[in-house]
């Protein structure tokens, strides 16, 4: 038994961080948020060339063979300064469906997300699904090489900006998942903002051609994969809501020192001591949930899902109270736009809604 | 990173489980599982259990005849007795004033005291709190004045624990009064059978008679019990608090409680219920993560300080909400107390057996978050020391 950080996850970390630190300011950030892209083509340029974009994939699809507890690292350092690069939606989703799935040409797909060149989404789910990835009435009909593809996806993160779709389709009453282009004729697409600053699209497909040597899997093992890619999804969100509490009780201390109400630092008063310290603790137990989930992740355990389901549940509800309590510490200053608190209570609301939230885990972990 | 124990952890738990299998006494496990209290006879039993197979003092270095165990160690071994609903081992002696006597005190105490906390052939109290003085504890007044080769102790102490059952007492005494309260203190181990001492029971409101006041009337003691240098006192004291980090936590006792209180709420068809109890269940396993990762940084060689209050505090917050829960679980059968020492000759209870003990439990745990340094006060140490206000 061993909970300590090895010496290259620690270096990792050190390496994000201070790129974080030094590179990723709150204004840096708002300028990002005011551009049509909503990310910062440069810097996902540097993600690459720090090789973060190749980080999960395996050695034999040319990525580095590192797993959840890397990506933990990673989306913690994230959240502590509210990255809004698309990492999730292209390296963590689609690149955990390309890494495991069989299709053959997938290759290309993968230097093209490492190499920072494009984007790829995930279009999986429907108004309607409730969380449930195998609900879909998005089809594909025809047959042979005459396929075609019909439905509306939604949420479908950095759709906007994603060169290709991994969509889920029922095909022959079972749940396939196909690539598809999306420059292709009928693809139509609606994409707004999240309250986290995430580009986030609608995507219609009307009569598209299906290439039937892109469809990547079929039944149960596209089912397992698309399983597998929101469990580590919902683990890497943990991750960043974890480094957004960490945030929220570090700049909550830092303005109650140096905020001076009745001729005294506010941060004297006890009150406001044991609502910190109340914060401190909600995201350290957190944290013990994310190592007892990203280990279990590790490992492949049996587990996984369920310890992945306890670690989301209570973030939903932590993430939201200690963002609520640094907000209402800073008094007015919590509510003004121009300052980053309200942005993290923000991300945190954005993150318990993401994946299904604290109730739909909570009834998914007693189930499993 | 690696989730799993050892081999030889493993194996070491094995050994563990053995002898709570064949030599953990049988009439203290029947008591125990069904709740009822146990007789200073039945805990003397289960200390001498552990005494004889060497373990008592598993926190102890080797030199001074204990286990010398790594602290992953003593969390199984922890761990282990409260999965097999072992009342937890006293800590007055063990815990608290054997590590005080083997740090600070002289070759003379050390021969004459150690022996017998690792024996169990001593049962000592803590007397530290007093009427005026609980959380401000150094704001103490019981008064120890030297005279010739004695010392003369007169003032009260009060929530000592089994001080009915005690044959030794370790005392927080004000040997000066100066200006900072925090000087002048001293540390001092008294012979309860020592005259001038007198024990009144206080009933708490689960019925039991479990802590008391002391008084001292011109107790006389010898100076030669005075531990390590006088007025250092409230040094020790604070090194004995930072020395008992493990356990606390409860850990392994509250799973096996969990585990009941699934067993009984599956009957119910009461979702809302359930639902607390899923709840609980997470923030268990977060409390147990938490607990594994102070272990691992201290095997590490770090000195976690502050952090292990957090172990306090969600502890002893999830002890109590599982005796809630117990309460929620019984409905109204909850309404039925049974007194401090089970039902006695009355006639068999109403309701399910879980019920029967519910409430008095409840009631018992109360005292989790006010003792040992109350969860408000943990809440100020982690303020100061973690956060830096």
């Amino acid at each position: 038994m061993n909970l300590n950080y090895s010496d290259e996850q620690q270096m990792l970390r050190d390496q994000v961080q201070k790129f974080c630190e030094s590179d990723y300011t709150f204004n840096k950030r708002e300028e990002i948020l005011k551009t049509d892209l909503g990310y910062d083509p440069e810097l996902w340029k540097l993600f690459s060339e720090l090789g973060w974009l190749s980080l999960p994939f395996s050695e034999e699809n040319g990525g580095f063979g590192y797993g959840p507890i890397e990506l933990s690292v990673l989306f913690e350092e994230f959240g502590k300064v509210l990255i809004v690069e698309p990492f999730l939606s292209t390296v963590v989703l689609s690149g955990s469906i390309l890494d495991k799935c069989d299709y053959d040409k997938k290759a290309e797909l993968i230097e093209n997300i490492t190499s920072g060149k494009s984007h790829i989404s995930v279009a999986y789910s429907e108004e309607g699904s409730k969380n449930d990835h195998t609900y879909s009435n998005t089809n594909i009909s025809g047959s042979g090489s005459d396929l075609t593809l019909n439905g509306t996806k939604t949420l479908v993160l950095n759709g906007a900006n994603a060169s290709h779709l991994i969509v889920s389709a029922v095909m022959n009453d079972e749940l396939c998942l196909a690539v598809i282009d999306s420059s292709a004729d009928g693809v139509s697409l609606n994409s707004y903002t999240t309250i986290d600053n995430k580009s986030c699209a609608e995507i219609t497909f009307e009569n598209v051609s299906v290439d039937p040597s892109l469809i990547i899997s079929k039944g149960s093992d596209a089912i397992k994969l698309l399983d597998e890619a929101i469990n580590l999804a919902s683990l890497c969100v943990s991750a960043e809501s974890i480094g957004c509490m960490t945030a929220c009780y570090l700049k909550t201390v830092e303005y109650t020192k140096g905020r001076e109400q009745f001729g005294q630092p506010i941060s004297n008063f006890q009150v406001l001591q044991h609502k910190m310290v109340d914060m401190f603790i909600e995201s350290e137990v957190c944290k013990s949930l994310m190592f007892k989930a990203m280990l279990e992740c590790n490992s492949d355990s049996e587990s996984k899902m369920k310890s992945v389901s306890a670690l989301k549940a209570q973030i939903g509800i932590s993430g939201k109270k200690v963002a609520q309590d640094a907000v209402q510490l800073h008094g007015g200053m919590g509510v003004s736009d121009e300052m980053s608190i309200g942005h993290y209570l923000k991300k945190l609301i954005a993150i318990d809604a993401m994946f299904g939230n604290s109730d739909y885990h909570f009834k998914k972990y007693s189930k499993l | 990173m690696e989730i799993n124990f050892t081999e030889a952890d493993i194996k070491f738990r094995d050994e563990v489980r053995a002898f709570l299998k064949d030599d953990y006494p049988a009439h203290v496990k029947a008591k125990q599982d069904s709740g009822e209290s146990l007789t200073k006879e039945d805990m003397i039993d289960f200390h001498k259990a552990v005494s004889k197979k060497g373990w008592m003092g598993y926190n102890w270095p080797v030199e001074y005849g204990g286990t010398g165990w790594t602290s992953t160690q003593i969390y199984i071994f922890q761990t282990e007795f409260g999965l097999a609903g072992c009342p937890p081992l006293l800590a007055f002696g063990v815990s608290m004033v054997g590590p005080v006597i083997y740090t600070f005190g002289n070759d003379e105490q050390k021969k004459r005291f150690l022996p017998d906390i690792l024996d169990f052939n001593t049962w000592w109290c803590q007397g530290y709190s007093e009427p005026g003085s609980g959380s401000d504890l150094a704001s103490l007044k019981t008064k120890a004045v030297k005279d010739g080769d004695d010392y003369i102790i007169n003032g009260s102490k009060t929530w000592t624990t089994l001080a009915q059952s005690a044959d030794w007492i370790f005392c927080l005494v004000r040997t000066e009064s100066g200006p900072i309260k925090q000087e002048g203190i001293s540390f001092i181990l008294v012979d309860m059978k020592t005259p001038g001492i007198e024990v009144k029971p206080i009933i708490t409101i689960d019925g039991e008679h479990e802590v008391n006041s002391v008084f001292f009337t011109d107790v006389r003691v010898p100076a030669e019990n005075l531990i390590g240098e006088e007025g250092k006192g409230w040094t020790y004291a604070k090194f004995l608090l930072a020395h008992e980090r493990f356990g606390i936590a409860a850990v392994g006792g509250s799973k096996r409680s969990l585990k009941k209180l699934k067993e009984v709420v599956s009957e119910l068809d009461n979702p809302e219920l359930e639902r607390k109890v899923t709840e609980l269940e997470i923030n268990l396993s977060s409390l147990e993560f938490t607990e594994l990762r102070l272990l691992s940084a201290l095997e590490n060689g770090a000195h976690p300080g502050a952090e292990s209050s957090i172990l306090k505090i969600r502890g002893t917050e999830i002890q109590q909400r599982l005796t809630e829960l117990f309460v929620e679980a019984s409905g109204e059968y909850a309404l039925i107390y049974p007194g401090p020492h089970g039902h006695g000759d009355n006639a068999k209870p109403a309701g399910p057996e879980h019920a029967s003990q519910s409430l008095s439990k409840y009631l018992n745990m109360r005292k989790t978050s006010i003792y040992g340094g109350s969860n408000e006060i943990q809440k100020n140490i982690i303020s100061k020391h973690v956060l830096g206000v």
